[in-house]
């Protein structure tokens, strides 16, 4: 699985070759599309990542945190996992650090880790997606979709904590 | 996104307000800081995978990619618009590939591309997909795993894979049937009038 990416490069920079395009041009053009879409992001991601600071700093999150561990804990999700699961939908390296944390703190090889791998792995920043995305459009109802996406995610990491502890 | 941002953000600000008012600023700083951090590690994988996808693009491989999925991207996003279909095909084949970094311009290319013919279901059933994650190989979970000395990194293998189908799929699945039962009162109005 290592050599999934070198052998992309290889295909890309092979055909493009054998197809005669100017390859330094157009990747500097390509890098130059990544800078201006980078640059696009930055108003989303700023506000984004203020409402996370503030959403964190002000206790509301591990204030709901706990509210929301017992009914995780119904539906078969460790209480450790809370966090992890509330985190994801809104940062994807706030999640990281704290799904480093849960792993180094009971060990990459247990069933706390294995079942915060695996929600992590099959889950997405939603809310992250769906502002990149519609950035600048004029798309509305965009609640359902989320909706959705958010239903199905958590009917997914049930699934996940049922999965690891039989596999 | 308005709603939801104004709540959080209002929320947090009074709950601030009571328990640590001077930490608000310096926390607004540290968010917006993160962001920039977060935009400099956006750009780096941008400029490769874009770099990348631009020789894919004027070497005609992402045609071939888009005419291989065309049958199946038409059907779902019910789309005639070729730019979308292209964007569309790269976007699916990243996110199969477990490069999830390559597969947002695609995406945003695709919205973009579909906005031009007000086709919101399909912008809509783009983000169900991607937000659900149709990643089949979660790269960066095993290299941290594997990192942290576990004995077998990838026996979260298959439980991953069977919980991103199940996720998506329900995904999918409830897209397609909420947009039916929305329909019917829509046409039942026009009607009316």
């Amino acid at each position: 699985m290592t050599y999934v990416i070198p052998v992309i490069f290889i295909i890309v920079f092979g055909f493009a070759v054998f197809k005669k395009v100017k390859i330094y041009d157009e990747f500097t053009n390509g890098v130059k599309e990544a800078v201006n879409f980078t640059v696009s992001l930055i108003p989303c991601l700023a506000a984004i990542f203020m409402m996370c600071a503030v959403f964190e700093k002000s206790g509301l999150s591990d204030r709901l945190t706990q509210l929301l561990s017992p009914v995780f804990g119904a539906l078969g999700i460790p209480r450790e996992l809370t966090k992890l699961v509330l985190i994801k939908p809104f940062s994807g390296s706030g999640s990281l650090a704290y799904l480093n944390e849960i792993i180094t703190k009971y060990g990459a090889d247990s069933y706390i880790s294995r079942c915060a791998c695996v929600c992590f792995g099959s889950s997405e920043t939603v809310f992250y997606i769906s502002a990149v995305y519609f950035a600048g459009l004029k798309v509305k109802n965009l609640a359902l979709p989320i909706a959705i996406v958010l239903i199905s995610t958590l009917i997914s990491t049930i699934i996940a904590c049922l999965l690891c502890r039989i596999m | 996104m308005n709603v939801i941002f104004s709540a959080v953000f209002i929320l947090s600000l009074l709950a601030m307000l009571f328990i640590a008012p001077d930490q608000l600023l310096p926390s607004l700083l540290g968010g917006a800081e993160s962001s920039a951090k977060m935009a400099l590690t956006l750009f780096c994988i941008y400029a490769v995978w874009m770099g990348l996808s631009r020789l894919a693009e004027k070497s005609g491989l992402s045609k071939t990619a888009a005419k291989a999925l065309k049958p199946l991207s038409k059907k779902l996003f019910k789309t005639e618009n070729e730019a979308a279909l292209e964007n569309l095909a790269m976007n699916l084949s990243c996110n199969l590939l477990g490069i999830g970094g390559a597969a947002t311009p695609y995406a945003v290319k695709a919205v973009n591309e579909l906005e031009k013919d007000k086709n919101s279901f399909a912008q809509k059933l783009l983000f169900v997909i991607n937000a659900t994650s149709i990643q089949i190989l979660p790269t960066t979970v095993i290299t941290l795993r594997a990192g942290a000395g576990s004995t077998s990194a990838f026996d979260i293998f298959v439980p991953s894979l069977i919980c991103t189908c199940i996720s998506t799929g329900l995904g999918v699945l409830l897209y397609v049937i909420t947009g039916k039962f929305s329909k019917k009162p829509f046409k039942r109005g026009k009607a009316a009038k």
